[in-house]
């Protein structure tokens, strides 16, 4: 499964009450349409971190990084590049 | 998995409570605020635990930080004295992970050395548990952020020389992009620092409101980035529900003693209380929630330590280390019956005091609620 995929199903599984609604878009605004609260993020990061073993610091704790799925997935992406290079 | 603490941290341990016994009890009598205990706190280094060398700290790692806390909430009777101890600490662990260097450089030595009161503001009268349906708002204008608003309850505020406000930046945006932290002094124009208020327990604790009427916060006093507050709470409750309940099980550590001494000592019926099941009961049920509270509390201190994040930890450790708390605190004057009942003896102070463990840093009810969302309800 791709990363964004793999976001979606865990936003639509944890965040969303288990799916009886539509699952986001990648360009939907997750934040905009209080998909994600402050209690979903904890949430989300916990899942990001764990699942892809990333660590996500102050530094990248902002709300347009977790503003769609998409800018989700690329944040992941980039850390994920990241940890290859290194 | 070791249980075992490192020598390092034994003697912390140890230091600090002969610190606690010897320095800072002779000089907390009253209900009032001691500032030559805060400064004694400050010598001994006990507010710059977890901070670097090079910003005035000790450079001690995060779980033998709470092991210190937990220590001095052990030995030190004022544990109104302490909760000021650990909210100039937080305020601090908000400014080392997000603050630029040069915040650090300006209030991470004046912090460490008590040189300087820090407080942290979120509650408002209209909005605790709710935290982010604060009303206060930091409109940029003229070059600077024009902040207008209350926040309540907050520890410290009343003698507060700094403290980290959170406000609504951008209204549209609501919770989670739309709040800003900004670092407040107490010279700021528009900036008034209320009376302390009468509280139940934890009395030397100065507690009370802040206004702010159009008080300009300069832009470099933004802590984070603008819109990043909601984000900066939640990081800054974990480090939180950390250290709070170190101290609050330093409590229960002592007060568990100061129980099973009574039980062994006093007699009735021509046997040590103690030898009665149900004040037995009450005494192994204490026992059993500190040692449990160790295990929730120094996991989730480790893993903070080991930067991973820690919410679900956090929130268990502090709901039921502080119900432990108060439950005990209960037990623990009617196991001295008349004698826990009368002041002199100090153990209704810990139950004033410790009632207070299940609401600040989020309600057990929030806690509840914060640790059913985690778990994917
Ligand atoms: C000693 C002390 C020190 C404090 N220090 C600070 C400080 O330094 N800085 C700061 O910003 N604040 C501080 N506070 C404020 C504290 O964080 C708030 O009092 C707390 O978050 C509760 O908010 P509230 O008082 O508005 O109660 P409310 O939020 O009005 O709650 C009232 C009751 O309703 C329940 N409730 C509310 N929402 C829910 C829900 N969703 N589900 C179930 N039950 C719910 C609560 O659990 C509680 O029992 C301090 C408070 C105290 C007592």
């Amino acid at each position: 499964m791709a990363f964004r995929d793999v976001i979606r199903s865990f936003i639509v599984s944890d965040l969303m009450g288990g799916g009886a609604g539509e699952p986001p878009k990648d360009s939907d605004l997750l934040i905009e349409e209080g998909i994600i609260d402050s209690f979903g993020i904890m949430a989300l990061l916990g899942f990001l971190e764990e699942k892809f073993a990333i660590h996500i610091s102050g530094d990248e704790l902002l709300p347009e990084n977790f503003a769609s799925i998409e800018s989700i997935s690329s944040l992941v992406d980039r850390k994920t590049e990241l940890r290859t290079e290194a | 998995m070791d249980f075992s603490f490192s020598e390092e941290q034994a003697v912390l341990r140890e230091t600090i409570i002969r610190f606690a016994l010897k320095e800072i009890n002779p000089l907390v009598e009253g209900d009032h605020f001691a500032r030559e205990a805060w400064a004694k706190c400050g010598e001994m280094q006990l507010m710059g635990l977890p901070f670097s060398e090079e910003h005035g700290g000790c450079g001690v790692d995060f779980l033998s930080t709470a092991l210190g806390i937990y220590a001095l909430g052990y030995a030190c009777r004022d544990a109104g004295l302490v909760h000021a101890v650990v909210t100039q600490i937080l305020c601090g662990l908000q400014i080392r992970q997000f603050g630029t260097e040069e915040q650090k450089k300006k209030y991470l030595p004046d912090l460490c050395s008590g040189r300087r009161i820090f407080a942290q503001a979120i509650t408002e009268a209209g909005s605790g548990s709710d935290a982010l349906a604060m009303r206060t708002q930091a409109r940029w204008e003229g070059g600077a952020f024009l902040l207008n608003g209350s926040k309540m309850f907050i520890s410290n505020g009343p003698l507060a020389d700094v403290v980290i406000v959170f406000a609504v930046t951008n209204p549209e945006a609501r919770t989670l992009g739309g709040i800003s932290c900004l670092i407040v002094e107490k010279e700021f124009p528009g900036f008034e620092r209320c009376r302390a208020m009468e509280k139940m327990g934890l009395k030397s604790l100065q507690n009370g409101e802040l206004v702010f009427e159009d008080t300009p916060v300069p832009a470099e006093n933004l802590l984070g980035r603008e819109g990043q507050g909601a984000i900066i709470f939640n990081e800054s409750m974990e480090w939180e529900r950390s250290l709070l309940p170190a101290s609050h099980l330093g409590t229960l550590e002592r007060i568990f003693e100061t129980c099973a001494r009574h039980a062994r000592e006093r007699n009735a019926f021509g046997q040590p209380i103690g030898k009665f099941q149900s004040v037995a009961h009450k005494i192994a049920e204490m026992k059993m929630n500190l040692e449990l509270g160790k295990l929730i509390l120094f996991k989730s201190a480790s893993m903070k330590e080991q930067k991973k994040r820690a919410p679900l930890e956090a929130s268990i450790g502090k709901l039921f280390i502080s119900e432990s708390l108060k439950k005990a605190c209960l037990d623990a004057v009617q196991i001295h019956g008349g004698y826990g009942y009368m002041c002199e003896y100090g153990i209704e102070r810990d139950l004033r005091d410790s009632i207070a463990s299940t609401i600040y840093s989020g309600t057990s009810e929030v806690q509840k609620n914060i640790i059913a969302r985690l778990i994917g309800l």
